[in-house]
């Protein structure tokens, strides 16, 4: 008997656990920063309430049938209540939460600003490309990280040249596909300033769970002087270790694949790399971005992150692989 | 019933006895395994059967490719002689006293490869044969190796010795007169070490299938010969080369292959047309963005690390067999290895041949430059084992 309570006490308690486990973290649905989750996180708390209420009803007309007494359950079986309660009921209440769905889902974007901010996420193999346009057109590179100020709209265009990837920034918006072939878009904006993650949604292969980003929510001044700096190329190394970490960029391969605007490095298959150290993390959100991070990666990337398309380079002597990575730090 | 049953027992009995017999007579030692003596002719005929056997068997299953190619064969040649001829002899050579004295003997090839078959030749040169001193290949997973050597034990029997020293040696030269070098260096002029056999000094290699080191960068050299030494690029010719070379052996070598001053390619080995050498280039300068191939020349051009190779006028041939070598895994066991073994996964078969016609096509520049000319290594020399 003593035993039955305390199983029922930790089947009670169980949920509510898992709860506020989903409720923190930077990756949380139902920790929203801006309006369009707030939306998704009250559609579930709707859905919640409302379907808690029905398991009740349920139970209990269940409860009803089996131990009641024969006079009232003879009343479940009558004509009304199967029809009320088999019919009307499920059609009236589905429709009503088909309506506020709709409403719900529509109400986001439509309402916002006429001209957002817009930024261009494509879906790499397994990363995420980030372009930032200014108004005379000229555009440039990020990667696995979006910066937006805060109380705007900021639309993005979401495209894949590979396959199938799923935009999802949990505490921001919804989930949308990335499809190869078409742009979809999706309208969002932060109320508070801070740093928050997002994460591929749509199984794309091999390094799919390590595809992640960061999304900074910036105060519009502080987001201006940000854009400001994005926008110009990359610092010259200051220190003799550094301009060693530059030549050492060159001189093996990486300008192959990677940029650093103010260089001769303009490869396009991995990340830009012009304004990487400033950035939060590397690896698509798996690292932070600090100098052993850095050297681990270039040495050791297919065991942090197995599959990735870039090569593991165990080339460098101790003293190289301090500068190239203290350079590539260096870049903010 | 009882009659099989008595039987049975006995038989059993009877094969107790012989085995404890023979156990009996191996423990006695009056077994003579002197080299000294040759077999019986009954054991001599078993061993002979059973090896025959064995090697038909096992070698049932293999495919030869086409081996009719010079390249192969030259390839082959420099490796025999120097892996090979030491006991099985040469064409123009004399036997070895020493080697004659092993039992089974070492056959003397341009006769005795003509009793096995292509397959069979290709399995005994792979696997080696136990008991006979005849050591396996190596490199087990270099069977482009093992089908040079086959690709020439073909061709030995019509070779005449003269032609045989082209293809093995190179240019006639001039042997040592000198008592105090031949006191000192022995006749010995095909030393193991010995790279231009196959490589040339400063001039283009005779086989398509060895890469040109003159005018190579020094650390590139270095590199690829310590790779060698320690296994880490598996060569079942280059290994054992690499390994008798010490630190400063390979030191002299390399600064003396970076010095040398690369020859301009000659004729194109491999017929090539424009057109595949500008789908070559394209790759070289572009890369191949859908399929992730980063342009060869940001690591391969002028600006490269001098660790990296230079491929301007490498043999095509020789390009795409390590390319092959890469996609099947081979040479990513070093960390540069690593990095191009990725790069070439993502090659196609076509987009390698269009690449390495590129470079092939591409005149080498001038050699590095070194602070004092470094005379080229002495040649000769003792045996290093």
């Amino acid at each position: 008997m003593r035993d039955r309570q305390r199983s029922l006490r930790i089947a009670r308690a169980a949920p509510a656990c898992l709860l506020l486990a989903g409720c923190e973290g930077v990756q949380s649905t139902l920790a929203p920063t801006g309006p369009q989750a707030q939306h998704v996180a009250q559609l579930f708390w709707v859905m919640v309430a409302g379907s808690g209420a029905i398991v009740l009803v349920v139970t209990l007309l269940t409860a009803i049938a089996l131990f009641a007494s024969p006079r009232h359950r003879a009343f479940l079986a009558g004509d009304t209540v199967v029809l009320a309660g088999g019919l009307i009921f499920p059609v009236v209440t589905l429709s009503a939460l088909l309506v506020y769905g709709l409403v719900m889902l529509g109400a986001g974007p439509g309402k916002m600003a006429a001209s957002p901010v817009r930024i261009e996420v494509a879906g790499e193999r397994w990363w995420w490309r980030v372009v930032y346009r200014d108004d005379a057109g000229s555009a440039v590179e990020s990667a696995n990280e979006l910066r937006i100020p805060l109380g705007r709209a900021v639309e993005i265009e979401l495209t894949s040249d590979n396959v199938i990837h799923s935009f999802w920034a949990p505490r921001l918006a919804g989930k949308l596909d990335m499809i190869p072939g078409r742009k979809t878009a999706l309208t969002l904006s932060a109320e508070k300033a801070g740093v928050s993650r997002g994460q591929c949604a749509e199984y794309c292969g091999g390094a799919h769970a390590l595809m992640a980003f960061d999304v900074v929510a910036m105060p519009l001044n502080e987001y201006d002087e940000w854009r400001l700096r994005e926008f110009q190329p990359a610092q010259e190394p200051t220190t003799q270790e550094t301009r060693a970490g530059k030549a050492l960029f060159l001189s093996h391969g990486c300008g192959a694949c990677h940029t650093i605007r103010g260089t001769p490095a303009a490869g396009r298959l991995g990340p830009d790399l012009t304004h990487v150290g400033g950035r939060t993390s590397i690896g698509a959100a798996i690292l932070a971005t600090d100098e052993a991070s850095i050297a681990r990666w270039i040495t050791h990337n297919q065991d942090i992150k197995p599959g990735n398309l870039m090569p593991a380079f165990d080339i460098f002597s101790e003293s190289e692989l301090l500068a190239l990575s203290r350079y590539l730090a260096s870049l903010r | 019933m009882a009659f099989v049953g008595k039987s049975l027992l006995a038989g059993v009995g009877v094969a107790l006895v012989l085995a404890l017999a023979v156990l009996l007579f191996a423990w006695s030692g009056l077994y003579n395994v002197a080299a000294s003596q040759s077999h019986w002719a009954l054991t001599r005929w078993f061993l002979d059967f059973g090896l025959r056997r064995s090697v038909a068997t096992h070698s049932a299953s293999i495919t030869p490719p086409t081996l009719d190619d010079k390249n192969l064969v030259i390839l082959g040649a420099g490796h025999f002689d120097a892996g090979c001829a030491p006991c099985h002899g040469a064409p123009g050579g004399h036997s070895d006293p020493i080697v004659d004295r092993m039992l089974p003997a070492p056959p003397e090839l341009n006769r005795a490869a003509s009793n096995w078959s292509t397959e069979q030749l290709f399995w005994i040169v792979k696997h080696g044969l136990k008991f006979t001193g005849m050591p396996a290949w190596v490199a087990q997973q270099r069977d482009d190796e093992v089908w040079a050597i086959v690709a020439f034990l073909r061709a030995l029997p019509q070779m005449s010795a003269s032609q045989y020293r082209m293809f093995a040696i190179g240019d006639p030269e001039a042997r040592p007169n000198d008592g105090a070098e031949i006191a000192r260096n022995g006749m010995t002029m095909e030393a193991l070490t010995r790279c231009v056999r196959c490589h040339r000094g400063d001039a283009q290699p005779r086989s398509a299938l060895v890469p040109r080191l003159a005018g190579q960068s020094r650390a590139y050299v270095e590199r690829a010969l310590r790779d060698f030494a320690s296994g880490s690029r598996p060569s079942g010719i280059m290994e054992p080369i690499a390994v008798a070379l010490d630190a400063a052996a390979i030191t002299a070598l390399s600064a003396y292959y970076a010095g040398a001053p690369s020859p301009t390619p000659s004729a194109q080995p491999i017929e090539s047309n424009a057109d595949q050498i500008a789908r070559g280039k394209e790759i070289a300068t572009e890369g191949v963005p859908e399929s992730g191939v980063p342009p060869c020349l940001v690591c391969h051009g002028d600006t490269r690390a001098p660790s990296f190779p230079k491929l301007d006028g490498q043999y095509a041939p020789y390009i795409v067999g390590q390319i092959e070598i890469w996609k099947r895994g081979l040479r990513k066991k070093s960390g540069y290895g690593a990095i191009m073994g990725t790069i070439a996964s993502r090659l196609t078969d076509e987009q390698a041949r269009d690449v390495a016609a590129y470079f092939a096509s591409v005149a080498a520049p001038t050699a590095e430059r070194l602070e004092r000319p470094i005379p080229p290594p002495r040649r000769g020399g003792p045996r290093a084992r």
